[in-house]
């Protein structure tokens, strides 16, 4: 869809949905690069209330042709809900788009957070660099609220599919197995035997079935130069689940970002302490290091889906082939370190 | 190198050519070009070796699939072993190496489990060299941004 029709659209849409305002318009609009399973759109609504001009910053999240993580949008948007208004920072949601008549594919518009950085880019540079280890700390600190919380009291349990606890590793690991086998495009000797290691140690059972991020990493949550984080982002692959999941998977040596410590921020040990301080829960090492080969799993799974939809056709997208040229070897190095090869 | 790096080219000379047209939004060009400029760097990082990885890594795994032949005892399993052991990378072209590769991997995957499974000497000694070779396939890949 060209960017004008895409703008006539949006704003046809908004004013439907705003039936107080008047001359409603999409204005200021541009992509956001970087997402693979969303295209992302930033633009400002204008409109009259009241005889009042208005004007407010959005973000619109698209669903493209297809994407590198097959999700159910409401999905992320009802975990956006959820925890809006409380400890854990994320963008106010204001509208979900199913269908496609609207856009031509699925949606939600959402409050932007405006001012902050998301991108690892700066992260290593002046003036960012001298609050990593404050960044650190928040960041754990809000996974181990993320983990706390109590996915009935938040609404979650309706729209998340249900487990249990002594079942968790298995659905999570069946799960990304099954999307290797479907999208693999040229055996993994290392990851199989990862995948056979888990098998044969599962984990214990998970202390608290808990809401799990899903994708919880540097790079996906709003920073500033002082160590504060303003939105966690990126929740498409939100679930119910063992909330060391979260952990193993921000432990993954690919979020590393050659800085030698997790997430490029944090020693290890301190991470682990802020998130069994915020979190009320223990990370015993064992399980931790079943979740930390599962995350390799789980990640490689995304990168060869990566590959996998860029090769079927359907989307071309450059960013789909990155992963899977950047990462993939990646991956294997990070479950041969994790297993003790490296 | 999947998708292929020839492919994957011949798409971002299409992009490239797409956003060299005046009316694409400065934001979209920005980001589409920025992103083909990355997986340019990226292919010409992995070109050159490309080739002599794949032969290199071959070579290792007909070896290994070679030593597992001696300790699999299961006939129709070494007779396969043996088979892709004894077998020659005869075009040098990147599809062709690409797709032995797989086909010993296939194999090696089938070894390396039958070896985790034992518990005799000859097969830990050859597991052992399974995850060196495995190492050193993956130090071989190893691209210099690798955050690994």
């Amino acid at each position: 869809m060209e960017e004008a029709e895409l703008v006539q659209r949006l704003g046809a849409y908004a004013a439907a949905r705003m039936p107080q305002a008047q001359d409603v318009a999409v204005t200021e609009i541009a992509r956001i690069t970087g997402g693979a399973s969303r295209q992302t759109y930033r633009f400002t609504l204008v409109w009259t209330e009241g005889g009042e001009a208005r004007r407010r910053g959005l973000i619109l999240r698209r669903d493209p042709a297809d994407s590198l993580i097959d999700t159910e949008r409401r999905v992320e948007f009802e975990a956006y809900r959820a925890f809006h208004g409380g400890e854990v920072p994320v963008p106010e949601m204001l509208w979900l788009e199913e269908g496609e008549e609207a856009l031509g594919s699925p949606f939600f518009v959402a409050a932007e957070i405006a001012g902050f950085q998301a991108g690892t880019g700066p992260l290593w540079t002046a003036p960012y660099q001298e609050s990593l280890p404050a960044l650190g700390r928040r960041k754990w600190t809000i996974l181990g609220q993320i983990a706390r919380a109590d996915p009935t009291a938040l609404g979650l349990v309706a729209v998340l599919p249900a487990t249990r606890a002594e079942d968790v590793w298995l659905r999570e690991l069946d799960h990304w197995e099954g999307v290797l086998d479907a999208d693999e495009t040229e055996p993994l000797p290392v990851i199989r035997a990862a995948i056979r290691w888990l098998r044969a140690n599962p984990p214990p059972p998970a202390q608290k079935v808990a809401v799990v991020h899903g994708d919880y990493r540097t790079g996906n949550f709003l920073y500033d130069t002082q160590g504060g984080i303003h939105g966690v982002l990126d929740w498409e692959m939100c679930h119910l689940g063992d909330p060391l999941e979260d952990l193993g998977w921000s432990f993954n040596p690919v979020w590393y970002f050659g800085q030698g410590k997790p997430g490029g921020l944090l020693p290890r040990d301190e991470a682990v302490a802020a998130w069994e301080a915020a979190s009320g829960l223990t990370a015993a090492p064992d399980a931790l290091k079943w979740w930390e080969l599962f995350a390799c799993v789980k990640g490689q799974a995304i990168w060869v889906s990566s590959a996998r939809t860029w090769l079927d056709g359907a989307n071309r997208d450059p960013i789909l082939v990155y992963p899977a040229w950047a990462l993939i070897d990646a991956q294997d190095r990070a479950a041969l370190k994790v297993m003790g090869h490296l | 190198m999947t998708p292929a790096v020839s492919q994957v080219l011949a798409d971002l000379a299409g992009r490239v050519a797409r956003n060299a047209a005046p009316n694409v939004p400065a934001a979209d060009r920005a980001g589409e070009l920025g992103l083909s400029a990355l997986l340019l760097g990226l292919a010409a990082e992995m070109w050159d070796g490309a080739a002599e990885i794949l032969v290199q890594e071959n070579t290792d795994l007909r070896a290994l699939l070679a030593a597992g032949a001696k300790v699999w005892g299961e006939e129709s399993r070494r007779r396969w072993l043996e088979a892709l052991a004894q077998g020659r990378d005869e075009s040098l072209r990147l599809s062709a190496l690409q797709s032995a590769n797989g086909e010993l991997k296939v194999a090696l995957i089938a070894l390396h489990a039958e070896l985790e499974r034992r518990d005799d000497p000859a097969a830990k000694a050859l597991e052992s060299q399974v995850w060196r070779a495995l190492v050193a396939a993956s130090d071989r890949r190893r691209l210099s941004g690798s955050p690994v």
